[in-house]
């Protein structure tokens, strides 16, 4: 700490006192350097790499410069807008719904007094975030499944909601998909986005709620005034922090989807997917290396806005 | 006014009650689709339906699962990949982390900035495959490794962690004349046990339930993870033959169980690190 203060003092930085001091932290570069290597190859060279996007190129010739073709192509191709409309829909949808219900079942597990209760729902609600997708897509892969054995339809069945022999095929149906996506999600995630707010209710002080009581407030104004604004700066972050994540939406999706549901279920990533590694035909790796430099352009700007507006609303940023 | 204090008293009684009931129903929402999964696997019945007991308990189908040799191989990659990108995940963020702390280095800044930039620009899915490919690790474990070990998240989850070491601890280590890498393990490491753990749990479940990494980089199916095995289980392209009466879906039913068993095992005992962890990252101030 002293030391940084004399150095802002000085007029100015000698390049032999720079010199003296890279001297002393050799040993923390060296230990820097596994770190530099990895970010290098693993995050510098793919974004070198996105010169691909104004090339054709199959993995076997050289890249043929084509100039904006691919975009061209991209923009004109139908199945693009459905993947990038679908991703903007499908993430924004989902984080809605998600933090919604974790602000609701965090204000509503808050209010549990029995600590033994509390405990085992907790447990319970953050079991399904450590399950991978294979295995959620699985588990409602099978009880949605629409043959005699899933539990959903034979319930449906049992109730004369549905006749039997006309069983809902959920997973791949137009109807149905979107919905059980969202459900599946909330399923998965909203027990775990619990515990960052639960951590701020935890953190309202006492004396407030017990001030509030002495001048006659009930639970419902209590909520409104105390625990509502104290959340607000929460919820916002929350909100901000996974809006700049929204078009990297991938796995859920894919092991979700199939080829019933491809025009409600596509999104930018799963549309690079298919497009390269699945049509069949030889890849051109600079048109899908285009639409990722669309997503990554979206991602980015969503990333920077959401920046601003975390500067604004919080005091800092969220780089 | 004694009337007044009764009826608030059973006012807040029955809004218990209703509470206690809303999160009976939640726990049931979240459990009944996984413990349909248990009860189906151990039923031998060939229709499950609604049943939310097994008809005809029998253990084939979990025989059947672990009869499969081709099997024990994807379980195995699982394991490697995940004790190896573990360690590689902690070495890598505690190194970063520990050189972020130094405010005083001269470029500590640019480095910073170097790493953080990542966090806002990717060069995405594709590229980044090239550039794999050209280093020859496509079909190679070590792909599924590296990739998620540089991780910058955590790196910075990592880095807070750091700051909260008080700084007269590392000045009194200097002047005894530790250099930075005996500071590293001799101070700083054992004072982070706590964020060891729950990051190094982090990367262990990243690890564990890799499967998109798997689905770009892998084709060899000699090399796949058990969770790339259990997708292809379940979407019904290779199913292991089913033994002594095991339906094919009591089968299914228990490949998914194989693959949460080892989580649900260690999970009661390490819950409170997963949740340090994520309120190291989003509460810091």
């Amino acid at each position: 700490m002293s030391k940084s203060k004399t150095a802002a003092g000085a007029p100015k930085k000698s390049w032999s006192d720079t010199k003296s001091k890279i001297y002393k932290y050799r040993g923390f570069y060296l230990m820097f350097l596994p770190v530099l290597i990895f970010t290098i190859l693993f995050h510098y060279l793919p974004m070198f790499g996105i010169g691909y996007a104004f090339t054709e190129y199959h993995g076997i010739n050289k890249p043929e410069f084509v100039g904006l073709e691919n975009f061209r192509k991209m923009f004109a191709a139908p199945g693009f807008w459905t993947a990038f409309w679908n991703t903007l829909k499908l993430s924004i949808v989902k984080l809605i719904l998600n933090t919604g219900a974790a602000v609701l079942i965090s204000l509503l597990l808050n209010e549990i007094k029995n600590t033994a209760f509390k405990k085992t729902t907790q447990t319970i609600i953050y079991l399904p975030h450590f399950m991978s997708w294979v295995v959620t897509a699985s588990v409602f892969t099978l009880i949605l499944s629409p043959s005699g054995e899933g539990l959903v339809n034979s319930l449906l069945v049992n109730l004369g909601v549905v006749q039997k022999g006309s069983e809902i095929y959920f997973m791949g149906s137009k109807k149905w998909w979107t919905p059980i996506f969202y459900i599946v999600n909330v399923w998965k995630d909203t027990g775990w986005g619990t515990i960052i707010f639960l951590a701020t209710l935890s953190s309202i002080s006492p004396e407030l709620y017990e001030a509030a009581t002495m001048d006659g407030a009930g639970r419902w104004n209590k909520m409104r005034y105390i625990t509502l604004p104290a959340l607000s700066n929460t919820i916002v972050t929350v909100l901000i922090l996974n809006l700049a994540k929204v078009m990297n939406l991938f796995e859920s999706v894919f092991v979700m989807q199939n080829d019933a549901v491809i025009k409600q279920s596509d999104v930018l990533q799963t549309y690079i997917y298919t497009q390269t590694f699945n049509s069949g035909a030889l890849p051109n790796y600079g048109y899908t290396t285009a639409v990722g430099i669309v997503k990554s352009l979206v991602g980015c700007v969503l990333v920077l806005v959401c920046n601003h507006l975390s500067k604004k609303t919080r005091g800092r940023g969220i780089v | 006014m004694a009337n007044k204090t009764a009826k608030k008293e059973h006012k807040i009684s029955a809004f218990s009650i209703v509470n206690g009931i809303i999160f009976i129903l939640i726990c049931l929402f979240i459990l009944v689709p996984i413990y349909k999964v248990v009860i189906d696997s151990l039923d031998l019945h060939t229709t499950y339906g609604m049943r939310l007991w097994p008809e005809k308990f029998g253990l084939a189908g979990y025989k059947s699962v672990f009869s499969n040799p081709t099997l024990y191989r994807p379980l195995f990659v699982s394991l490697i990949t995940t004790i190896s990108g573990t360690a590689l995940g902690l070495l890598l963020c505690t190194l970063g982390g520990y050189v972020l702390i130094q405010w005083d280095m001269p470029g500590r800044n640019f480095l910073a900035g170097l790493l953080l930039f990542t966090m806002i620009f990717e060069g995405g899915m594709i590229p980044t495959y090239l550039v794999v490919n050209k280093m020859h690790l496509t079909n190679n474990l070590l792909s599924v490794i590296f990739i998620p070990a540089i991780s910058i998240y955590n790196l910075v989850l990592m880095r807070n962690f750091f700051e909260g070491i008080p700084q007269a601890l590392f000045e009194a280590a200097e002047i005894d004349g530790c250099s930075p890498m005996q500071i590293f393990y001799k101070i700083v490491l054992p004072l982070s046990k706590a964020a060891l753990a729950s990051i190094g749990l982090m990367f262990a479940v990243t690890y564990w339930n890799d499967y998109t990494n798997f689905k770009i980089y892998i084709t060899n199916a000699d090399l796949y993870n058990f969770q790339m095995k259990l997708r292809s289980l379940i979407m019904g392209s290779d199913l292991p033959t089913a033994l002594s009466g095991a339906s094919e879906n009591t089968v299914k039913n228990a490949a998914v169980m194989v693959a949460i068993i080892p989580f649900m095992i260690i999970y009661p005992f390490c819950q409170k690190y997963f949740i340090t962890g994520i309120n190291m990252g989003a509460v810091k101030e």
